[in-house]
């Protein structure tokens, strides 16, 4: 092993040749290749993690060079994992980095999780997070969560030696948040809640400290005020392998969702029915033939106002909560069932007579 | 007195930090039926902490005098 490297932290008590040797051993994963996944990277290869995988299939765009600090102004337009994967190389080419040019998804999160001993979420999406987590149950390994909000941020790591999970902390799954691009955000708040993700990654291998687990950290960047919140398992939050398989089947199941544009098109299908289960006082309001409205939260109890037989299209803001509703009538005996990807938002953006008259042509 | 916290976005939809109510003896439920009706925090998803512990069920909880409750919305950016 490589010492003068690392002497400035070998000499650490809390570290030393011992440590050093659990660094080299490390496999850790990083999910997102983003403003957090810049941050954390560097540290953990120049820190002497043995094996780090790094999965994202984006490519590296202009907006995200003022956080995702570790990509070159020449490289926009080339993979970010494989920018990254240069870089952290350059900077210590002693360790062994897997640069994954593929998006996270429930047919490789098992296999993959199963190569690495922690995962880091470097995610700019709560869909991701969900999986992270349930895929971080399935193979008992802990998850390192981040995430930033404007000039706040939030740290944790879940399903540490059994302890609590993202689910527990946060259980309601189908709700809206904004990411960077929406809601906006400097480079240095992702830059600060990554070096909090990174610490508690090197918390853990190193076996020092005490890892934030059961506590959510929440960080203000404008007042430096820190908090902790804890928070215990709760029962109603376990997954297993074959809960993972059953929720996974359906909601990833690319067949049970449509494109908005594809849907709009058999809209005067006499068999066909949108249905939009926002709540009333969501907007846009969509404005198509043929639409009933029953918000999610009455479903199991609204739904026979449909027709069984009938092809239901649900939609609902985004896309997310009509995955649960197309769900729910399924497990209904609805065969005919697809969730509009993009939901009303997709919706509102295509001119509907303009759809129409390229069908009459 | 009951200090109310708000975080990410709920504290951009209340345009504060937090704020204080004068204490009566309710269930939490009402402060909260309260709070998302006075701000329309409907299609917000957040838990609730109470003195820094996290309500698996916030139904049943009855606010005593100098507690501190946050409104956590989970946070997405990256």
């Amino acid at each position: 092993m490589e010492t003068t490297r690392y002497n400035r932290q070998i000499i650490l008590p809390e570290v030393g040749t011992i440590g050093q040797q659990k660094l080299q051993q490390a496999k850790i994963l990083i999910i997102g290749a983003g403003g957090l996944g810049a941050a954390v990277l560097p540290y953990l290869a120049a820190a002497g993690i043995g094996e780090i995988g790094i999965i994202d299939d984006d490519r590296i765009e202009v907006t995200n060079l003022q956080r995702q600090v570790i990509y070159k102004n020449s490289a926009v337009g080339k993979s970010k994992v494989l920018e990254a994967k240069a870089m952290a190389l350059a900077l210590n080419p002693s360790i062994k980095i897997n640069a994954i040019t593929e998006k996270l998804d429930s047919k490789n999160a098992i296999s993959l999780f199963s190569q690495y001993d922690i995962m880091v979420d470097a995610t700019d999406n709560l869909n991701t997070k969900y999986l992270i987590n349930d895929a971080c149950c399935v193979t008992n390994k802990p998850f390192v969560y981040g995430s930033v909000y404007k000039f706040q941020g939030q740290v944790s790591v879940f399903n540490y030696k059994n302890g609590p999970t993202y689910r527990c902390l946060f259980p309601e799954e189908s709700v809206q948040v904004g990411n960077c691009n929406d809601a906006g955000v400097m480079g240095i708040s992702v830059g600060i809640i990554g070096m909090f993700q990174a610490n508690e990654v090197l918390k853990i291998v190193l076996e020092i400290g005490e890892v934030i687990h059961g506590k959510l950290l929440v960080y203000n960047m404008l007042n430096n005020e820190q908090q902790m919140f804890g928070f215990s398992k709760s029962d109603a939050a376990t997954m297993d392998e074959s809960a993972f398989e059953k929720k996974y089947a359906v909601s990833e199941n690319t067949d049970s969702e449509i494109a908005a544009v594809t849907a709009l098109e058999q809209m005067h299908h006499p068999e066909v029915v949108f249905l939009d289960v926002r709540n009333f006082d969501e907007y846009p309001k969509i404005t198509i033939v043929n639409t009933i409205q029953i918000p999610l939260d009455t479903l199991e109890k609204e739904y026979r106002q449909l027709e069984t037989n009938a092809t239901v299209f649900v939609f609902c803001q985004s896309g997310i909560r009509s995955k649960k509703a197309a769900e729910i009538l399924r497990n209904n005996n609805f065969r005919n069932v697809k969730s509009i990807a993009g939901g009303a938002i997709a919706l509102d953006k295509i001119d509907t007579y303009k759809v129409l008259e390229t069908l009459q042509d | 007195m009951i200090l109310v916290k708000y975080f990410g976005a709920i504290a951009e939809r209340t345009k504060s930090q937090g704020e204080e109510f004068s204490f009566s003896d309710l269930p939490l439920s009402d402060l909260l039926l309260a709070l998302e009706q006075k701000y329309q925090l409907g299609q917000l998803s957040f838990s609730v902490a109470v003195n820094q512990k996290m309500l698996q069920d916030a139904t049943d909880y009855r606010l005593k005098s100098n507690d501190i409750i946050a409104l956590l919305p989970p946070f997405a950016g990256g």
